[in-house]
């Protein structure tokens, strides 16, 4: 894939969360670069994300502006295009 | 054609595959999370030659031992098992069917709901069921536990970490955690314990905000809260099972013997999806063994012909 078409990742985690954990493991697997962020610490990031999602469970990923709540491979890698 | 097939990959699912690759048998592990309900627990210190370790690395464990042996693994989700001849058939939600001689359905349970009104509406908007997954969400926050059992316990522990407040609202007279995690409670400034309290409702607006009780509590029948965590048990996932007769209890866990034995030849069950009383990773990977033995002793007595099978009609066609 060339660099620009890369997809803007950016994923809601906090730091015991195992889904978060598989989430993060998935990206790297499949070489999708993605930023992180902890809303268990950052009350602003917690904030963005109910507002982008409208809940508090997490992973939250956010793929090119598709929001994906939980774990879901299948979800996942259409959003991505993989 | 797989001489068995294990739905299910938590730790009763990973125990059986790491035996039947030990025993030689042709194995599928079919699960859609492996490792299953133990990686959402914090710590486990009941597993024995282990004092402490977390759920996740346990399933790590078991996951690394499984693949020590021959087996295969498929991450889909089961979707109906049915019978040919005296084999099994297993498709899957991405539209595999696999045919085994034996199946060892180990799927474990999901959390049993309280039902009440607004528990579906405000599911992950400060209704949740798993503190490993969400608790951090609510740092320095007012958070509820309904629950009165050792899981409960466990999970106030763990929200403790995070909330300002733990109130854990218990359904019976007492807490009937083990006594280590009992005490635990009993010690931590910040949780709080009311017994016989039932919740009747959970208000808010786009989150949680109150939980309207039976009974008051610190003198008002209206709790406020930023979240409520359900921690009131497991209910067997055995809908699977039950569509091609196997036989389950009144709470439709499935009944097995001693030798983790159906009532249905060649169909053995092994851990939370099971009717035994005391559910633990330690029982379920004993009972995941020992379904393993039984459906190899099973294998080595019969004869299996089952002709209509996807590898028997790729066979023919060639």
């Amino acid at each position: 894939m060339e660099k620009n078409n890369m997809p803007r990742v950016k994923v809601y985690s906090t730091s015991t969360c195992p889904w978060c954990t598989k989430t993060k493991e998935f990206l790297k697997e499949n070489h999708i670069k993605f930023e992180e962020v902890n809303v268990g610490e950052d009350e602003k990031a917690r904030n963005e994300m109910f507002d982008k999602s409208g809940q508090f469970g997490v992973p939250v990923i956010d793929v090119n502006g598709t929001i994906i709540v939980g774990f879901k491979k299948d979800v996942l890698k259409s959003a991505l295009g993989i | 054609m797989h001489d068995t097939i294990i739905v299910g990959a938590g730790c009763a699912g990973l125990a059986a595959a790491m035996y039947a690759g030990r025993l030689g048998l042709k194995t599928l592990l079919i699960g859609e999370n492996i490792g299953g309900t133990i990686t959402l627990t914090d710590v486990v210190e009941n597993y024995p030659g282990f004092v402490k370790l977390t759920g996740q690395e346990l399933a790590d464990n078991l996951k690394k031992h499984a693949e020590a042996y021959k087996i295969e693994k498929a991450e889909v989700k089961v979707t109906k098992i049915s019978r040919n001849h005296n084999c099994f058939l297993v498709e899957t939600n991405e539209g595999q069917t696999y045919q085994g001689k034996t199946i060892i359905f180990a799927t474990g349970t999901e959390w049993r709901k309280l039902n009440v009104p607004g528990e579906m509406e405000f599911a992950n908007k400060g209704v949740h069921y798993c503190a490993l997954c969400d608790g951090a969400v609510y740092k320095n926050k007012v958070i509820a536990l309904a629950g009165g059992g050792d899981s409960a316990a466990k999970e106030a522990l763990l929200l403790s970490q995070f909330a300002s407040k733990v109130i854990v609202l218990a359904r019976g007279g007492k807490l009937r955690g083990e006594p280590i995690n009992n005490q635990r409670v009993a010690q931590n400034p910040k949780i709080e314990v009311f017994t016989n309290v039932n919740i009747k409702k959970i208000v808010g607006d786009k989150i949680v905000k109150a939980l309207v009780l039976d009974r008051p509590v610190k003198d008002n029948t209206t709790l406020n809260v930023d979240a409520v965590f359900i921690a009131i048990g497991h209910v067997a996932l055995s809908q699977l099972a039950k569509d091609i007769g196997v036989k389950t209890d009144g709470k439709g866990e499935i009944i097995i013997d001693r030798e983790s034995k159906t009532n249905i030849h060649g169909f053995f069950a092994a851990g939370d999806v099971c009717d035994t009383v005391f559910k633990q990773a330690i029982t379920g990977v004993a009972e995941g063994v020992a379904a393993v033995y039984s459906a190899y002793t099973y294998i080595n007595e019969n004869e299996f012909i089952c002709p209509i099978g996807n590898e028997d009609l790729i066979k023919a066609k060639k």
